[in-house]
């Protein structure tokens, strides 16, 4: 069930972020994909760190595989396919805590957004990095 | 030569209206002064300068001659988030790399992809799916499901005709989190079997800035480090924004 969703949220964002037909059905696919490897690392590895991580990495490198073959900035795949990861309840309720007044629920909750968003953006930066070395290392002997 | 050292201020002109089109497609800063690093040096710059961040963007050329031409861009727009738009400008600006365009030209090309706003069923047929998705992905069924749907509608009315009313976004989103939370309180008011929580957390998610705030981490992360921190702030602002919003809504119709 859970998976489904989060296709379907997947696909809603991509039209929101109006992305064109083309890409759709990949990009939709990364985030069920992604939640997936997000539920099965939480299966074998404590915290949500890591399996956060993970998955966010996942992502982005399926999103720059996609991106290299279809000729198209990696982000338009890389969005959607980690928008179930994306701590967005988490972030609600930890500022409904501190409209409340609630200290003890907004430390909790703000510890938690605060280790998804940290998660999956060292997820996605490590792709980045990792990418950035590879181009430099294949341009090498023709940009000497 | 003179006279080619004459057309660079509208060529940076127009790379300046390219960066700007960029960050409202939802560009990363990072692409954009790459972008922009490329271009300036396929129309023959000795080197480029160029600091983007989410609010200005700085450009110094330095033109064949040693001379320097510097201008810059205030963005008072945040801009939302267009992939096809950024689709279309990544190719443009790939194709200008390999044979740069004249600056009228290019400016027509960019132009023309920016003339076209978001499609309006491409928008609330998003809207629709997304919130019914994440009220069945935080456990509401499937009933709470097609009011979090209809709601959807609402929250994309608002951010239609309420935004360009707001003077920012933390106005606007504290305005429509107390409008929508006054709605679907009295929806679950009128139909006690609903669950009023699953049902704003799946309409909250169409407002909340997650991407935003994930995304300006992995500015910091990437090295865009004032870009990151103003995004942060931003993001934290909005959220709050709303979380007084639906709390306020709650407190008016509980009370």
């Amino acid at each position: 069930m859970e998976l489904i969703t989060a296709f379907t949220g997947s696909l809603g964002y991509a039209l929101l972020f109006h992305l064109r037909a083309g890409p759709i059905p990949a990009a939709s696919v990364g985030g069920m994909v992604s939640w997936g490897v997000y539920l099965l690392s939480c299966h074998f590895l404590d915290g949500i760190f890591v399996p956060s991580f993970l998955a966010s990495a996942f992502a982005a490198l399926y999103a720059e595989i996609l991106a290299r073959i279809k000729k198209a900035p990696a982000t338009i795949f890389y969005a959607p396919a980690v928008i179930p990861l994306i701590p967005g309840s988490s972030l609600y309720y930890t500022m409904q805590s501190a409209v409340q007044g609630n200290w003890a629920a907004f430390e909790s909750y703000g510890a938690l957004t605060a280790q998804y968003a940290l998660a999956i953006a060292a997820g996605m930066s490590f792709i980045w990095a990792l990418c950035h070395i590879q181009r430099k290392l294949a341009h090498r002997p023709s940009g000497k | 030569m003179n006279q080619n050292t004459d057309t660079f201020p509208a060529i940076l002109h127009q790379l300046m209206e390219l960066g700007e089109a960029m960050m409202a497609s939802g560009a990363e800063v990072n692409r954009i002064e790459d972008t922009l690093n490329r271009l300036g040096k396929a129309y023959g710059a000795e080197r480029m300068n160029v600091l983007v961040i989410t609010s200005s963007i700085i450009i110094t050329m330095v033109l064949p001659g040693g001379q320097e031409l510097t201008q810059t861009r205030r963005i008072l727009t945040p801009g939302g988030t267009d992939f096809t738009k950024m689709e279309q400008l990544n190719a443009l600006s790939r194709q200008c790399c390999a044979h740069p365009l004249e600056a009228d030209a290019l400016g027509r090309q960019i132009r023309s992809i920016c003339g076209n706003g978001l499609p309006r069923p491409g928008f609330y047929a998003g809207s629709i799916l997304t919130a019914g998705s994440f009220t069945l992905f935080f456990g509401g069924n499937l009933m709470d499901a097609a009011i979090a749907m209809a709601f959807a509608v609402l929250v994309c009315l608002l951010q239609e005709r309420l935004t360009p009313l707001c003077p920012n976004r933390i106005v606007f989103n504290l305005l429509a989190a107390l409008l929508t939370g006054l709605g679907i309180g009295a929806a679950v008011h009128l139909f006690p079997i609903l669950h009023g929580d699953k049902i704003m957390i799946g309409d909250i998610m169409l407002l909340i800035p997650g991407l935003a705030m994930t995304n300006s981490i992995r500015d910091m992360l990437v090295g865009d480090t004032i870009s990151g921190i103003m995004r942060l702030i931003e993001s934290l602002l909005w959220a709050a924004a709303l979380a007084f919003g639906f709390m306020a809504a709650i407190w008016l119709i509980g009370g």
